[in-house]
């Protein structure tokens, strides 16, 4: 990109990333000290806090977050690192890599209704082996989804955080030369399973660090996906604080608000404890790694995970396929394992509200992605701009930094404190105020995505182009962008699926005047309209799935479609002119 | 007729290159050889205007008396040919080709010369095939053609030759001189094989290390 004044540049982008990180923080931390100037309070007290520790459920919910926030990442990477090891050097391995991305665009909350049609009582699951070896004919009286201690919402986390995951980790795979290493260590007659424990997993670890950092912290975080599927009264702590945010009594915004600063220093604490117990873990096995033992009992752990992961994913996949079924159910009784008869009905009750939402959900998703799109494109301009002058390449540049911000923090609390800026400057419940916000979490995502292959790009092309011809700009498009198709397709389907996902950024900035996909399916899944919930969660899950179809699917075919075009256009210009 | 006077070239306190001068005439090819790391392709960028700013230049570059080395890049007329063709990988063949010519000519004039640079080729039935689709030798005539399609000034040559197969070579270079020939402006060339520079039938510097 022909830019000039990068420094400048480079300058206004930095502002604006953090302008509205430190209005949400400082949004947050001045009500938890009882200074609120829109309830008319001017002094700063510890008395939100006192309120807050005199609180029984924040107990109940602060141990429900940390059990459900720990325990889910942990259960995550050790299915993913088990099934990696299994299957990196099968040859089917590579079309997983393939089929993950779908499963990563699928938004969580469409996923957790998925579960929950599949494993309440009255779920798939029970109507399966009802009522001939259960006997069952009516649901049984159990706690299956929603349960006190967070079973279900674990389960949800992993399914969601597992195939992030495993993508992150074959996306490192070359970088530590694995294939490499395993024929080495198994030409020393080491098994496979203990040669990842001993060799692959130490080293793949300090790359993903990061990654698994933004899973410890959405696990902690997650509000939608709590709603759905994870325990009530209590539920978990950012359940409990969006239900204080929302109380008709405002002043509880600054209990509330004490409780939001609480969860990002329990993220904070979480962290550190993760990164202490991983040093202490390399510390204690270190011995063991070199100790010549090709075998070991902990062989099986890997291979327990192996059939969890599985068994994880299958449930993903059947989850997903009942969201259909469930929409164009007529009649479906419990214990019938399929609907007994079929209608197009339910969908075409919900035509009108679907259209509405359908035409909200995609509005916001464009606009937002394509912005995010362009953004990160001048941001990493500037970055590259940066490295070229620098003899330093490997000094991480600032925007790297930043970026992770975002998606680090805890949405509740932040979004409140980011709303009441919203109010003062009138834009609350305006679409704008909406993109805004989502660019905030789309950004993150869309940047990382190019930053690789925008910073690989052999500028040489470029500069030749430009040799050819002096036009900069055009040559920009038509050689650089152009040529980084691929990648941009990607970037934009990851940015348009993380869109279509929220459900705070939109319920705040909106006021409930623009309702989503996703907040309408979040809204109504506990109402037991499973019809209507179903047709929202498919279509919730059907955009992301298309346009990452399409990223995958256009680009290599884009220049042999373009060629024929034109060509058939050319020819019929030249017979008219005969 | 391109001119250098007195260039010199060092990294940091180092020198690599001292006192380079040279003249090359319209249609002609110089060869400047010696082992890797000397400044020789840096001489070249410091003639395309891209030399990388921890290199320090001192020393003159004319063409035809005037000034190249005050000019920004855009403003020089350069042709740069290298070691990759560079073809633009998602243009077709006829594509790469038109994209070089000035868009001043008009557009049926534009569509005849790349045609014509194709029958050049031999390959008139492949201008709407993909770069990829041609063996590496045609790529870098390709490259060629359209790196003097643009009607550069001078030509710089930084060993287009070396990744192509030794039995090619010789093909490329005979129309490399030929295409240069015909074209009559000052081309220079980078190498590290003799038998470039023999084949470029013009004169030959050998840069050794400075003491």
């Amino acid at each position: 990109m022909p830019l000039k004044h990068a420094k400048w540049i480079t300058g206004i982008i930095t502002l604006l990333l953090i302008f509205p990180i430190a209005i949400g923080l400082v949004g947050t931390l001045l009500p938890a000290f009882q200074y609120f100037p829109p309830l008319g309070e001017y002094h700063i007290s510890l008395a939100p806090w006192r309120n807050l520790f005199s609180q029984g459920e924040f107990y109940a919910s602060l141990k429900l977050t940390l059990i459900t926030g720990i325990g889910a990442p942990l259960l995550a990477l050790w299915l993913a690192l088990s099934l990696l090891a299994w299957g990196y050097q099968r040859p089917f391995f590579r079309k997983v890599e393939a089929a993950l991305s779908p499963i990563l665009a699928i938004p969580h909350a469409a996923m957790a209704i998925g579960l929950l049609f599949l494993l309440s009582p009255s779920g798939w699951l029970v109507r399966l082996f009802s009522p001939w070896l259960t006997g069952f004919d009516r649901p049984p009286n159990w706690i299956t989804v929603q349960d006190p201690y967070g079973v279900s919402l674990i389960l949800a986390l992993v399914i969601k955080e597992m195939p992030y995951l495993l993508f992150v980790m074959l996306a490192t795979m070359k970088s530590i030369k694995a294939r490499e290493s395993l024929q080495v260590g198994q030409a020393l007659g080491y098994s496979r399973f203990t040669l990842w424990r001993k060799v692959l997993i130490p080293q793949l670890y300090p790359i993903i660090r990061l990654p698994i950092f933004i899973v410890v912290a959405f696990s902690l975080t997650v509000v939608d996906l709590a709603l759905v599927i994870g325990p009530n009264t209590p539920s978990t702590l950012a359940v409990t604080l969006l239900r204080w945010f929302n109380d008709p009594d405002l002043s509880m915004r600054l209990m509330a608000s004490a409780g939001a600063i609480s969860l990002m220093l329990v993220i904070v604490v979480v962290l550190a404890g993760w990164e202490l117990a991983h040093l202490l873990f390399s510390k204690l096995t270190r011995a063991e790694r070199s100790n010549g033992k090709r075998f070991g009992l902990t062989d099986s752990l890997l291979r327990l995970g192996v059939v969890l992961g599985l068994l994880a994913l299958l449930n993903a996949f059947v989850a997903l396929a009942l969201l259909p079924i469930w929409s164009l159910a007529r009649r479906w009784r419990f214990p019938d394992a399929l609907p007994s008869q079929w209608t197009w009905d339910n969908i075409d009750r919900a035509t009108p509200l679907l259209i509405e939402l359908t035409s909200n959900t995609l509005t916001i998703a464009l606009i937002t992605t394509l912005m995010a799109c362009t953004i990160s494109l001048v941001m990493l301009e500037t970055k590259r701009h940066d490295m070229a002058r620098s003899t330093d390449i490997s000094k991480p540049h600032l925007f790297d930094w930043l970026i992770y911000v975002p998606i680090l923090l805890p949405q509740i609390g932040f979004l409140f404190g980011l709303h009441v800026l919203l109010i003062y400057l009138n834009l609350n419940g305006d679409l704008c105020a909406i993109i805004a916000l989502h660019l905030m979490y789309v950004l993150p995502y869309v940047y990382l995505t190019l930053k690789g292959p925008y910073l690989a790009y052999e500028e040489e092309y470029l500069l030749q182009a430009n040799r050819l011809n002096h036009q900069p700009w055009r040559n920009y498009v038509l050689v650089k962008i152009a040529m980084l198709k691929p990648a941009i397709f990607t970037a934009f389907a990851i940015g348009f699926s993380v869109s279509i996902a929220q459900y705070l950024p939109t319920l705040i900035a909106g006021e409930g005047r623009y309702s989503t996909l996703t907040t309408e399916a979040v809204a109504q899944a506990a109402s037991g309209d499973r019809k209507q919930v179903g047709s929202m969660a498919m279509l919730q899950a059907f955009f992301p799935i298309m346009v990452f179809w399409l990223a995958q699917f256009i680009p290599p075919h884009w220049t042999r479609w373009r060629l024929v075009l034109k060509n058939l256009f050319s020819r019929r210009n030249k017979s008219c002119s005969v | 007729m391109l001119s250098v006077n007195a260039f010199s070239l060092s990294l940091g306190d180092k020198t690599l290159i001292k006192d380079l001068s040279f003249e090359i005439a319209d249609g002609q090819i110089l060869s400047i050889m010696g082992p890797s790391g000397i400044g020789k392709s840096s001489l070249l960028h410091f003639l395309s205007g891209s030399l990388s700013p921890n290199l320090t230049t001192t020393g003159e570059a004319f063409l035809n008396d005037e000034a190249l080395h005050t000019k920004a890049t855009q403003d020089r007329k350069v042709g740069l040919l290298q070691q990759m063709p560079l073809l633009f990988p998602h243009m077709s063949i006829i594509e790469n080709l038109l994209f070089a010519i000035p868009a001043d000519i008009n557009k049926a004039e534009r569509i005849t010369m790349a045609q014509h640079a194709l029958e050049k080729l031999g390959i008139p039935d492949k201008a709407n095939a993909l770069p990829k689709e041609l063996s590496g030798g045609q790529q870098a005539r390709v490259a060629l053609l359209r790196t003097l399609l643009s009607k550069p000034d001078y030509l710089l040559l930084d060993e287009p030759f070396s990744e192509l197969d030794p039995a090619l070579r010789r093909d490329v270079r005979a129309f490399v001189l030929n295409e240069i020939r015909q074209a009559n402006i000052p081309a220079l060339l980078v190498t590290h094989d003799p038998e470039d520079a023999k084949a470029m039938e013009g004169e030959c510097l050998e840069l050794g290390i400075v003491k």
